[in-house]
């Protein structure tokens, strides 16, 4: 089933009317010695009742959060949102839609973006974001890149309690650049001022920092981006979650120039990693050197306000070379799901959601750390997601919760976390959804595996 | 001429009346922010079931100051904004370029299953071998279509995958001690993501000259030898090229670049014209990138997101990013990791996934006799509208009598249109009152309108759009300053674009 809608017949009377006696007249052009006269080795057409089948029978073979208590972080999260989000994304007016290039025929999508932006500017404590990015690790190295644009300097100082991904990330995109990537230590999960200051110079574009660190803890953002102002020129990027700003200070007011954030846990599904959504806020000043696209408020012909794409002065399509970013294709319907999350839930929602998280994680971390054996293995706050040095290698443990139907969490020495810590650490997130039952369950495997 | 209802509601008989009578105002739907009715609930959460924890006040940040919105309002409000868009599934959408193809439920029903859009993706392999079968077939499917033998799925968009292929690229000569091969050529007609992805990578761009929408071979030579052959790392081109044409020299293009010492990129956004009619790998190509939500109707979302899974040769193969998909010699399948030339990651975790799950669907549903049918109708169709508007529109680079065919899109350069006194936007713009998306303007050329119609489309919708477009043609030579005004029947009338730009207002200030 290939979709096309025309019959032979028709297509007899359309070369009529080209003036073609078949199709292969239309495709001479192509030279014989590299024309294709094979049939491609694919497996050969399905009808919609086989893929279903299919599609069914792959779909069956993968276990996830929908049959096991899901307690598995590092970046991306388990969230609740409400079924009015695929009710309404799947409308065809949206999901079929381009980029919003004809202001008259897009109302619609330019709308709901330019609110999405001003909610994100919200949610972040800063003047703009953009209509989004391709997820949280590109949005960092793209504010790296922007940094270095903006301060003419070349030194990147990273927290080295970055989410290894986007630290990886961050590498390939400098890696054709005049820029050195400085990692910051965190000896204790948390990097330190004494660090900070210490490294900060007058060659430094940016300091990057994570928190909610990827070990979960918060870091004290407020210092030293202080500390980074009063350097001079260096550009303070936060890179936040989300959901933690229903509860904990937003990057705006800790003195953040740029927020980006991976922008899943706004009702998108987890989905094995993608698509994502890149979120990218920012201070006034940088409105002109942002990636991405932008929507602006402006009025028709009869001076009733609409909406637009504008600045695109700075993009690709404009610049070619010289835009702010190569970005064209980005994450529309995932903002798009993130705007109606936050809608749904308002303040209150995204208030209570914070703080089930915050709880519920404290709740999990204080049990786990009574049962003999594990701890909790940094003091520092944090917000819905910790790390526990096992008794055991973290793989074993998450083999053993596998059984009774738990995602025990993510093991950290695994290469797909970068192996950033030891075989025993296991980091737990706990999100609203999970309940009291499902984390007393997970102590009685955690007990069991040791005794 | 009657009225018609078609699957596309074309309007043949749009109100294209510009007196203020005509000119009702259509009600603004009002901002989510001022509609918030403070006290007001959406969705709500259960009550906690664990005790409270003490949450020290210096970590309390400030209340967000966020619209307050019922569950009803916020139904009314996103269905509201949805009557405000044109979209594939209710306009013609002949954007040329964008392959803006019908996107089969199937697609968004598979990607939707539990059993794949539940899996966290930190999971091990062994409780997700149902999705890394699918995303291995998947890289089989594309390196097959290719013609190249290595695919990687990491890419999230076209531009991304210029992007991951020129480090790619860059990583291969590095490791070839040819570290000083960073310049890339690009035709002056490129994607403007050519060059951007250019500058990403740290590489300077060169541009080569066409003529007729091809590449000047002679131009190219002479480019190359005035650099140095030893400093060049690519050729980017477009295959068939952005004005809709295929490139018959590609071959000898990729001789002369590999000649040089050079790779062939080859920009994928066309692929729909070629589909199991040509492969990139027979024709030279060293790296490409696809479009999913171009060739293999991934939904465009309003913007996004799309996948731009990448085609490499063997020599290339190595240096693709991480993590890659493989199996086993038992027949499991796992994330590959471990590869020591790799040139990192380009993106988190593994890749645009459910977007992939549609793209496999798509492909297992046509099969090869139906993708190659796909290029054959996409080829046909746009070849039916040119030759159907070709007296009133002129087209530049179609000429049927002359043997020059289109492949998938047309352009056309309606100067004589133009000279009446209208301009290209008002005629874009009156192609919404007929609820018409317009085809991209002034692209690969100034002053043209680049049409795609794509192999979804009716007769009965080619049709009616070509009568729309001699319709507009008329009115033209009747009255031009009847467009200026245009839309005149669109929910609203012509947007200040250039006001948004001097004093652009990004967010709503309550």
């Amino acid at each position: 089933m290939d979709y096309t809608q025309i019959t032979a017949d028709e297509q007899a009377n359309m070369l009529g009317t080209v003036g073609v006696q078949s199709i292969d007249d239309l495709f001479e052009v192509i030279p014989p010695e590299i024309r294709y006269n094979d049939t491609l080795d694919l497996p050969p057409a399905m009808s919609e009742l086989e893929l279903q089948r299919g599609l069914q029978e792959m779909a069956g073979q993968n276990h996830g959060s929908h049959d096991m208590a899901c307690f598995m972080g590092g970046g991306a999260y388990d969230h609740f949102y409400p079924v009015l989000i695929d009710q309404l994304i799947s409308r065809g007016e949206y999901l079929t839609a381009y980029t919003p290039y004809q202001a008259e025929a897009s109302q619609g999508s330019l709308q709901a973006f330019f609110e999405f932006q001003t909610q994100i500017a919200r949610l972040t404590g800063l003047d703009l974001a953009n209509a989004s990015l391709y997820d949280g690790a590109t949005a960092v190295a793209e504010a790296v890149l922007m940094s270095l644009g903006a301060t003419r300097k070349s030194k990147v100082l990273v927290a080295s309690t970055l989410h290894p991904d986007y630290r990886q990330v961050l590498k390939t995109y400098l890696s054709g650049h005049d820029a050195e990537i400085i990692e910051l230590p965190a000896p204790q999960g948390r990097i330190s001022a004494k660090a900070v200051t210490a490294t900060l110079s007058d060659d430094t574009a940016c300091l990057v920092i994570q928190s909610p660190n990827v070990y979960g803890l918060i870091e004290d953002w407020e210092s030293y981006f202080a500390a980074a102002h009063e350097q001079g020129n260096v550009m303070t990027i936060a890179v936040f979650n989300p959901i933690a700003c229903g509860l904990l200070k937003k990057p705006g007011e800790c003195g953040a120039d740029v927020a980006v954030g991976e922008g899943q846990p706004l009702g998108a599904p987890i989905s094995l990693g993608g698509p994502y959504l890149g979120l990218f806020a920012a201070a006034e000043k940088f409105m002109r050197k942002m990636p991405g696209r932008l929507i602006g408020r402006t009025t028709d012909a009869q001076g009733r306000p609409c909406y637009c794409l504008t600045l695109q002065t700075r993009e690709q399509h404009i610049r070619g070379a010289k835009a702010t970013s190569n970005v064209c294709t980005n994450q529309g319907l995932l903002a798009l799901r993130a705007s109606m999350f936050i809608t749904a839930l308002g303040p209150q929602g995204l208030k209570d959601m914070a703080e089930q998280c915050y709880h519920k994680a404290h709740y999990l971390a204080e049990r786990i750390s009574q049962i003999n054996g594990y701890s909790l293995k940094y003091e520092g706050p944090f917000f819905h997601e910790f790390v526990i040095t096992c008794p055991k290698p973290a793989s074993q443990i998450i083999k053993a919760c596998q059984l009774k139907r738990i995602l025990a969490g993510v093991d950290l020495a695994h290469p797909r976390m970068g192996g950033i810590s030891g075989e025993n650490d296991l980091l737990i997130a706990v999100t609203e959804k999970r309940t009291k039952h499902e984390m007393d369950a997970l102590v009685e495997v955690l007990t069991e595996v040791t005794s | 001429m009657t009225a018609a209802t078609t699957a596309k509601t074309i309007d043949p008989n749009a109100n294209t009346d510009c007196s203020a009578q005509a000119r009702s105002a259509r009600p603004v739907e009002p901002l989510i922010f001022e509609k918030t009715v403070p006290g007001q609930r959406g969705i709500d959460l259960p009550p906690l079931d664990v005790s409270q924890y003490d949450i020290p006040d210096e970590l309390r940040g400030e209340s967000l100051p966020l619209p307050e919105i019922g569950a009803g309002e916020v139904m009314a409000h996103y269905t509201h904004l949805s009557n405000r868009n044109f979209s594939v599934d209710g306009n013609f959408y002949p954007l040329g370029s964008c392959t803006m193809k019908h996107n089969p439920r199937i697609n968004e029903w598979g990607a939707a299953l539990p059993g794949f859009s539940q899996l966290h993706p930190l999971q091990d392999d062994h409780l997700i071998q149902g999705a890394l079968r699918l995303l291995y077939e998947t890289r089989c499917f594309l390196q097959e279509i290719a013609g190249l033998p290595a695919v990687s799925l990491q890419p999230a968009a076209g531009a991304h995958g210029e992007f991951t292929a020129l480090q790619v690229i860059r990583a291969y000569f590095e490791d070839h001690d040819q570290s000083q091969r960073r310049l890339v050529f690009a035709t002056d007609n490129a994607h403007g993501t050519n060059p951007a992805s250019c500058t990403m990578c740290g590489a300077s761009v060169i541009a080569v000259k066409t003529v007729d929408g091809h590449t000047d071979l002679d131009d190219l030579k002479r480019l190359i030898d005035e650099h140095g052959a030893e400093n060049v790392a690519a050729f980017m081109i477009t295959n068939p090229n952005t004005a809709g044409l295929f490139d018959a020299y590609v071959s000898k293009i990729a001789d002369v670049i590999h000649d040089a010492g050079a790779m062939l990129y080859v920009d994928g956004a066309n692929m729909n014209a070629i589909l199991g009619k040509t492969r990139p790998g027979d024709f030279g190509t060293d790296a490409m990138h696809y479009n999913t939500h171009k060739t293999f109707s991934t939904p465009h979302g309003c913007g996004g997101p799309g996948a731009g899974p990448i085609a490499v040769t063997e020599k290339l193969a190595p240096y693709l990013p991480l993590p890659q998909v493989v199996m086993d010699d038992d027949g499991s399948f796992r994330l590959e990791y471990d590869r020591p030339k790799s040139i990192g990651k380009v993106r988190s975790f593994i890749g645009q996934f459910s977007v992939l799950v549609r793209c496999w669907t798509y492909i297992a549903a046509c099969g090869p006799e139906g993708l190659r049918n796909v290029a054959e109708k996409a080829v046909l169709n746009a070849n039916y509208l040119a030759a159907r508007l070709q007296h009133k529109y002129e087209m530049p680079f179609f000429n049927p009598g002359k043997g020059k065919f289109c492949a998938h899109e047309f352009v056309t350069v309606p100067r004589t249109l133009l000279d009446k006194g209208v301009t290209l936007v008002d005629i874009a713009k009156r192609m919404i009152d007929y609820n018409i998306h317009p085809p991209t303007m002034h692209w690969p050329v100034h002053d043209c309108l680049m049409v795609e119609p794509t192999e979804t489309e009716s007769k009965r919708t080619l049709d009616q759009f070509a009568e729309v477009m001699l319709q507009i043609a008329d009115q033209i030579e009747k009255d031009p300053q009847s467009l200026a005004d245009a839309p005149t029947d669109a929910v609203i009338h012509r947007a200040d674009e250039v006001a948004a730009a001097r004093q652009p207002v990004l967010v709503w200030k309550d």
